[in-house]
């Protein structure tokens, strides 16, 4: 009989309950639990997407033991903790001593390794090496949510819960694929239609969503902040905005009028390429409602004026009032398991845990006392997309990467390859062997979800307990754990014997999270922040008695004018690029790419997203590989003739390494978040004429990446 | 009557979690640790069409044209449902050409699931839909659909589904009226 361990799924931020069957010390499946946002479901990454624990290697070796190499032109060789940990430690110093504790950078994971690693990943940057240049991969995904609201409504995160979707009256899907990227609050989407509720959706592409929405508005790639700016001036010309909740509760309206006054439906329409009468439609429907809630995803931040359209969509919240109450608000769905995690305990260049900011003078002291330093650093640090830029100033020296695989991720990957290769110390701290592994000097390997336990926080700012389920294999250790060695190694002694011990000196420094306790989080267990008191139940939804969590107390009304993409197509390359998402894969694709059932339905190279009159424009053909470049490089992809892509805009999913979209994508973005306009690439699509050869390339390119990687780790 | 597995497209997401546990349940145990593309086979296929995403499988015809035209006696009604009984199966594929709902395949096969010896040297078998017979939880699919999305009909289900939609047309009628044109005509 299989032992159950109840854990929380690793891939996207649902925050699905599961049971672990385990049997000799091996997994030997999953099955659902009752958590709370999944109420006994899971997809397919939840069902089948644990087997890389048995380090299959279908994709690449799991790291078992720490490498090290003195010269990048050399091999990794295996060497002790001590070793490693020595070596890692001594270089950091001696740059931190020759060019300051600014010329070091470190991330957190937004993944497996959970809220206390992080932690202790922050306060190592802040009290041991002496810096804020600390960021996560939130920065290619909802940074622009995070700063959006935080100006806006003063809270960065869902103001509602994933549960509370289904109970709306209408829900506005803004740039946001839940069926590829949460089945689970697909499945909340669907329940609220089913229980009568109005759907109107937002995007370039025939998702699934707008299959059963009432409406489908599909906008010109490239057109948010103007159909945003329209969605506005409905809402105020045709004054079906709820006055008295302006009038209120919110600030900066007349500016905000005045900006969207020449955002005419007849204007936008020229813009967006969708009629003035249903630009105008939806906002009737949005504003009839007696709750709406708006959801979105990287189709609003992925952008060079992420920001913007974000402050603008919580406008429209504020404008008819949906925010304050149950079953309405403002719904960032935050992508990674652990993303809004990583940002909760301080992963981010301006922020101490629990979004204390790090300009701050009291916070400073407050952290700097319970860490036993004199001072910690006042300036807010470095993002992770400034990287290549940094180095090539000279001003990034180290790179201590930690969970997260940036040379898949980033955008422009050759120019982020040859960041790498110019830094002068290079520290990855992963689970398996990566392509950013391919750079480092010394390489930590480190225990995987299902190998240890903590706290993670889904995308409604819900904090739940995940387990151990088996003994790790190898010379492996939990990330504090590794970090604490680090930490140790550079002059600060750091030592904790579990992930409680660290969440208790967390908690105690975040008003917002210090009720939520182990205890609380039991079993199936879930708090969402804010929680202040050990009594309190935690909050499903923010702004109770809209009140905002801004200076004022009040929400901003901010608007901004619509800016044109960054890379415009021309006749050299007369598609649009637009990078998306791939149901059973994960992020870089280490995990789900070492599971054999998600790796048997969808493999390298990945998939080019046409439509049928491009595909018959350009002369590519259903399933035939092809060749797909921007200025900046050149993969080879398949091609999927499909009329739910719009005419000029091709879609690749990012998880792939061969045929991997971000060997295509710029570096522009946007100003105040620093996200990658991935959302926009000049492309052009060239014809393979020998499809045989091309075939048989493919497998060998695939078998020589494989290969490579198993040799690293030896 | 027979039983049925099917799928509502206004609740699929395309997510194809049904397709794998599909071909799972008709593996041996270790499946998820050997399955590749080559040994993939699901009995039910998600299609996505400019404007449907849904799952395809077999609706167990009670006059099934696939049991009618099999000339080896592989396809056989069951006690609810249509039937394989693969070592009677020659790849003939007649059944494939009568099938309207595109939902029955002839296989190669690996010698160990079929307990007959070929003819030739070609071990083929017709895949369909069996409802998971030999699975007590019942067809895998329904079990881990997210969604919701896919059901089993049988005679109850539709007696259920038939005495709603009555009840429908019933208030229909009222909401028509002395407006309704049957008193207009009769007067």
């Amino acid at each position: 009989m299989a032992e159950k361990v109840l854990t929380v799924c690793p891939y996207c931020g649902s925050g699905c309950k599961l049971n672990l069957l385990v049997e000799n010390g091996s997994i030997i499946g999953a099955e659902p639990a009752h958590g709370v946002t999944n109420e006994g479901e899971l997809c397919l990454k939840g069902y089948y997407g644990w087997d890389f624990l048995n380090d299959t290697k279908l994709l690449t070796p799991r790291l078992k033991k720490p490498l090290l190499r003195e010269h990048r032109r050399d091999d990794f060789k295996e060497v002790s903790w001590d070793e490693a940990i020595d070596f890692a430690a001594t270089r950091l110093m001696e740059i931190k001593q020759k060019y300051g504790a600014d010329s070091i950078m470190m991330t957190g994971s937004s993944r497996g390794p959970g809220n206390e690693a992080n932690y202790v990943m922050q306060k190592f940057a802040r009290a041991v090496v002496g810096t804020n240049n600390l960021d996560c991969c939130a920065r290619v995904c909802h940074a622009p949510s995070v700063a959006g609201l935080q100006a806006t409504l003063g809270n960065g995160a869902m103001s509602n819960s994933i549960c509370e979707i289904e109970d709306t009256k209408c829900i506005l899907v803004f740039g946001y694929n839940a069926a590829d990227s949460h089945p689970i609050v697909a499945r909340r989407i669907i329940k609220a239609k089913e229980k009568g509720a109005t759907i109107i959706v937002c995007d370039p592409r025939f998702i699934e969503t707008a299959r059963i929405a009432d409406l489908y508005l599909p906008i010109r790639n490239g057109s948010n902040m103007a159909i945003v700016n329209a969605f506005a001036n409905v809402l105020i010309e045709e004054e079906l905005y709820d006055k008295d909740y302006v009038t209120r509760y919110t600030e900066g309206f007349e500016q905000y009028k005045a900006v969207v006054a020449k955002y005419t439906p007849e204007y936008v329409e020229k813009i967006a390429g969708v009629p003035a009468a249903q630009i105008r439609q939806a906002m009737r429907i949005y504003a009839a409602a007696p709750t709406a809630a708006i959801l979105w995803g990287m189709g609003v931040t992925q952008w060079g004026q992420g920001v913007n359209v974000v402050k603008s969509l919580s406008g429209l919240a504020l404008l008819t009032g949906n925010l304050g109450h149950p079953n309405c608000g403002v719904g960032p769905v935050r992508g990674q398991n652990n993303v809004q995690g990583a940002c909760d305990v301080g992963v981010l260049p301006n922020s101490f845990p629990g979004y204390q900011k790090v300009s701050d003078p009291a916070a400073r002291a407050k952290f700097a006392k319970a860490w036993g330093v004199p001072d910690l650093p006042a300036n807010v640090g470095y993002c992770l997309t400034e990287v290549p830029h940094l180095v090539e100033q000279g001003k990034l020296k180290a790179y201590y990467i930690f969970g997260e695989d940036p040379a898949q991720s980033e955008p422009d990957l050759a120019g982020f390859r040859e960041a790498m290769r110019n830094l002068d110390l290079v520290i990855v701290q992963d689970i398996f062997m990566n392509k950013t592994a391919m750079f480092a000097d010394v390489i930590f390997p480190a225990t995987s979800w299902g190998e240890h336990e903590g706290i993670y926080s889904s995308a409604d700012r819900g904090f739940q307990r995940f387990n151990k389920a088996i003994e790790p294999k190898g010379d492996v250790k939990p990330d504090w754990e590794i970090i604490s060695l680090m930490a140790t190694a550079m002059g600060y002694p750091m030592k904790y014997n579990n992930t409680e011990e660290i969440w208790n000196e967390l908690r105690e420094l975040c008003p917002i999270f210090y009720g939520a306790t182990y205890e609380k989080m039991e079993g199936l267990g879930y708090v969402q922040w804010p929680c202040p008191t050990e009594d309190h139940p935690g909050t499903t939804y923010l702004y109770k008695d809209n009140k905002f969590d801004t200076a004022s107390g009040k929400g901003l009304l901010i608007a901004a004018d619509w800016i044109p993409p960054h890379e415009p197509t021309d006749e050299e390359f007369p598609l649009v690029l637009c990078t998306v998402r791939e149901v059973g894969h994960y992020s870089a694709r280490t995990m789900t790419g070492n599971c054999r059932a998600l790796t048997t339905l969808a493999d390298e190279p990945g998939y080019v997203q046409i439509n049928r009159a491009d595909a018959r424009k350009y002369g590519v053909e259903d399933q035939k590989l092809l060749w797909i470049s921007s200025r900046r490089g050149k993969v080879v992809v398949r091609a999927l003739v499909t009329d739910r892509a719009n005419e000029g805009a091709v879609y690749m999913t990012y998880q792939w390494w061969i045929g991997a979209c971000n060997e295509l994508t710029g570096g522009h973005h946007d100003p105040v978040s620093r996200t990658p306009e991935y959302k926009y690439t000049a492309v052009k699509l060239e014809r393979i004429g020998n499809q045989a050869e091309a075939e048989s390339r493919l497998l060998k390119e695939y078998d020589e990446l494989r290969a490579s990687l198993a040799a690293a780790v030896g | 009557m027979n039983k049925l597995v099917i799928a509502d497209p206004g609740r699929c997401i395309g997510c194809r979690t049904c397709e794998l546990a599909c071909a799972l349940a008709h593996s041996a145990p270790d499946a998820l640790t050997t399955l590749s593309p080559a040994s993939f086979i699901p009995r039910l296929k998600v299609v996505k069409t400019a404007t449907v995403s849904t799952p395809v499988q077999c609706r167990q015809c009670d006059d099934a044209p696939c049991v009618a035209v099999c000339p080896t006696g592989t396809l056989v009604m069951g006690d609810h449902s249509v039937q394989v009984i693969p070592s009677r199966c020659i790849g003939c594929k007649s059944c494939m050409i009568a099938c309207r709902f595109g939902v029955i395949e002839v296989l190669p096969c690996e010698m160990n699931l079929s307990d007959r010896q070929p003819f030739g040297t070609t071990h083929v078998e017709a895949v369909k839909c069996d409802l998971c017979e030999s699975r007590g939880a019942g067809p895998a699919c329904v079990e881990v659909c997210p969604t919701k999305a896919l059901y089993i009909v049988d005679s109850v289900v539709l007696a259920q589904a038939a005495l709603k939609r009555r009840e429908h047309s019933a208030a229909m009628l009222v909401i028509g009226g002395s407006d309704g044109y049957m008193s207009h005509t009769g007067g």
